[in-house]
């Protein structure tokens, strides 16, 4: 029996999505905002390995494969999304996520 | 499970790394300066890393400190120094509006919470993901196989992708070479370099 049990991971994982959507939701710089995602990406990555270890023989291995791929579209989605921070940072010379509300207006 | 450590003294670690990574990652949420923040954010990755160490994952707890707190997060502090105006000072921190919000995740949070609370027991075959055994599993090319190679395939196309659209958005117009900036960059580098010269003389 292991000693580590599975809902300890799940609740470390489910308060670390909630910390990643405070600050997706408070902060307003644009920064902070990409890191709450990133943090969101990593609790849901210690889900998957958290889960793994209650699954029997190949579907562990399935628990532990899915991360791999999470972690290379992160940092696919990191690589572009900092590359349209500093596309929309030059145009308006700020990283306040509420001055760019033309879609608003 | 390390066989060396015994039950007690995983749990423990796993207590540490726990509340390591909860309080980075509250760090995270009320900082000023986004270059603390990413410092807080490799921190709760550094922690997660021992985590998924301790659930017999040493290949992902490599690969996050690689990708994640190196490659990522190296990306995220550069490009913040390169942007230096980004000064949290520029921009609201916390205001009463964003505390409000905050009623959002605390209410999804105990959904989470209360939906996790059942326990599975941990799998008696479930076996330790080291590379030996991933590996296979991931190339496994056979047409019986799970056919990851496919999705691995799949995310080297992403990959490039991403690379060429963040060029692509990065440039100031796709008809300068990166070599030779624009001629207002250019005219302001010649009137830096001037400058210098004469605080040299």
């Amino acid at each position: 029996m292991a000693p580590i049990e599975s809902y300890h991971v799940q609740a470390l994982a489910a308060v670390l999505f909630t910390v990643g959507i405070a600050v997706v939701v408070t902060r307003r710089n644009i920064f902070l905002l990409l890191m709450g995602v990133e943090l969101m990406l990593n609790a849901v990555n210690l889900s998957f390995i958290g889960f793994a270890r209650t699954l029997p023989g190949d579907a562990s291995l399935t628990g532990n494969l899915v991360p791999l791929f999470t972690i290379a579209i992160a940092a696919a989605e990191a690589c572009v999304g900092l590359a349209m921070v500093i596309c929309i940072t030059r145009r308006k010379d700020t990283v306040d996520a509420d001055a760019f509300s033309e879609m608003k207006e | 499970m390390f066989e060396s450590l015994n039950h007690s003294l995983g749990t423990i670690y796993f207590g540490a790394f726990a509340i390591i990574a909860v309080a980075c990652a509250i760090g995270l949420l009320v900082v000023r300066h986004p270059l603390s923040g990413a410092i807080n954010l490799v921190g709760v990755m550094l922690a997660l890393s021992g985590i998924y160490a301790l659930l017999d994952s040493p290949f992902l707890a490599v690969l996050q400190i690689l990708v994640y707190a190196g490659a990522i997060m190296m990306l995220v502090v550069f490009v913040i120094m390169v942007l230096n105006q980004a000064k949290d000072h520029r921009v609201p921190g916390l205001d009463w509006f964003s505390v409000i919000t905050l009623a959002v995740p605390v209410v999804i949070g105990f959904m989470l919470v209360s939906t996790v609370r059942m326990n599975l027991p941990a799998s008696p075959d479930a076996q330790r993901a080291t590379v030996e055994v991933l590996a296979p599993r991931l190339f496994d090319v056979t047409a019986a196989g799970p056919g990851y190679y496919l999705l691995f395939e799949l995310i080297g196309i992403l990959l490039l992708v991403a690379v060429v659209a963040a060029v692509l958005l990065a440039k100031r117009s796709l008809d300068t070479s990166a070599s030779e900036p624009d001629s207002a960059d250019s005219a302001r580098e010649a009137q830096e370099v001037q400058k210098e010269s004469h605080g040299a003389h």
